[in-house]
């Protein structure tokens, strides 16, 4: 386990970067003012990343890298390439700085929770100005979050598009904790 | 006469070493019969001329290897073995808040931008999109008036050939002015 180079360091904002605001910051903000308070940090284990509190990466020191399966929140994981992908893991931290949100009607949670793109007939809400190829969080109409995904057009297209036209690419959803329950923490 | 074969000797060196003493072969003399006398002592030459060669030879600048330029292995240097000076060997880790924070403030202020320009593009799109939905639709309302103008035209010729002794494009009413005016008059039935 080892903290992020610099480069990893901008690839993985860039990536959070898509999702979230200007409140990204706050990620990494000390939790209180005294000097030596706990924050949260990045951690890179095999390929995978980290956001964890630094005492507690602190104590997993102790274990061997082999050995340790997980720590924090996976935020996703490095390609071979050097890109990043993020994780349905990650959904908590986005769902809580999400930029640009796209609330699901109830009868289009399904489709999405079993993989499909968000289509506009499904769609109950959505942020305004939102252009296109923009990362978005996806929400049920109560609010829980139930993944992400890429805008397909901007809200202005997509208000004239037909009914059964894709507003929205899916990147994750909560259905890959079942799907991919085997791959997802660890392989 | 059979044709005279030249013989080619790899090693010139070794031409004459067979390394038999007093064998055919170190006895022999160079194979293309031509013996050439073997200096013995300073040639014969003028002194004179001489050393201004040797001089002129020596005058030329001798390079160093290092202002040559040539690498050190004379092919590709693996990554691994181009060591730059001065710098860490390895990953440089960035853990302390404040570099993180500039790197962030940096991705953003980029991320920022790009959706901002996006933004424009697309309202630029849209506004050339309205003005060109307009300009349709303008154009289409022409088309209609004239072609709206063209049927009321056609309709009152029709109405106005209806009436006698109206010139419809110069040409006069056959029927108001024929031979058969008569048979035009309208019949009328009267009770008395």
């Amino acid at each position: 386990m080892r903290a992020l180079t610099e480069e990893e360091t901008k690839t993985l904002f860039a990536k959070l970067a898509n999702y979230t605001g200007s409140s990204l910051k706050n990620l990494i903000a000390p939790l209180s003012d005294s000097p030596d308070a706990d924050r949260y940090v990045f951690r890179v284990n095999k390929d995978r990343v980290y956001y964890v509190l630094l005492s507690i990466s602190n104590l997993a020191t102790s274990i061997q890298r082999e050995r340790l399966l997980s720590l924090g929140t996976c935020l996703g994981k490095f390609t071979k390439t050097g890109k990043f992908r993020l994780h349905i893991t990650a959904l908590p931290i986005l769902a809580e700085h999400a930029r640009y949100k796209i609330w699901v009607k109830p009868n289009g949670e399904m489709p999405f929770l079993y993989g499909g793109n968000v289509v506009k007939a499904h769609v109950g809400r959505w942020s305004e100005d939102c252009p296109e190829h923009q990362g978005v969080v996806v929400y049920s109409m109560n609010d829980t979050p139930l993944g992400f995904g890429v805008t397909a057009r901007s809200t202005a297209e997509s208000r004239r598009l037909d009914p059964t036209g894709v507003v929205c690419f899916r990147q994750a959803d909560c259905g890959e904790f079942l799907r991919d329950e085997d791959t997802l923490f660890s392989g | 006469m059979a044709p005279s074969r030249t013989s080619t000797v790899k090693n010139k060196h070794a031409a004459n070493k067979s390394g038999i003493k007093g064998s055919k072969l170190s006895k022999a003399g160079p194979q293309d019969g031509i013996v050439q006398k073997k200096r013995k002592g300073p040639p014969p030459t003028a002194k004179g001329t001489r050393p201004a060669g040797v001089l002129k030879k020596k005058k030329k600048k001798v390079y160093s290897e290092k202002e040559l330029g040539i690498p050190q292995l004379n092919m590709v240097t693996p990554v691994g073995v181009e060591k730059p000076k001065g710098k860490k060997k390895g990953k440089v880790f960035v853990d302390d808040r404040e570099s993180m924070n500039t790197i962030l403030a940096i991705v953003q202020a980029d991320k920022e931008g790009e959706i901002e320009s996006k933004m424009i593009k697309a309202r630029q799109m849209e506004e050339i999109r309205e003005a060109r939905r307009v300009e349709a639709e303008a154009k289409d309302q022409e088309r209609k008036a004239k072609f709206d103008d063209t049927k009321d035209s056609l309709r009152k010729k029709r109405s106005r050939s209806r009436l006698p002794g109206v010139e419809v494009d110069g040409v006069k009413d056959e029927v108001a002015t024929g031979s058969n005016a008569l048979k035009a008059k309208k019949k009328r039935v009267s009770f008395a």
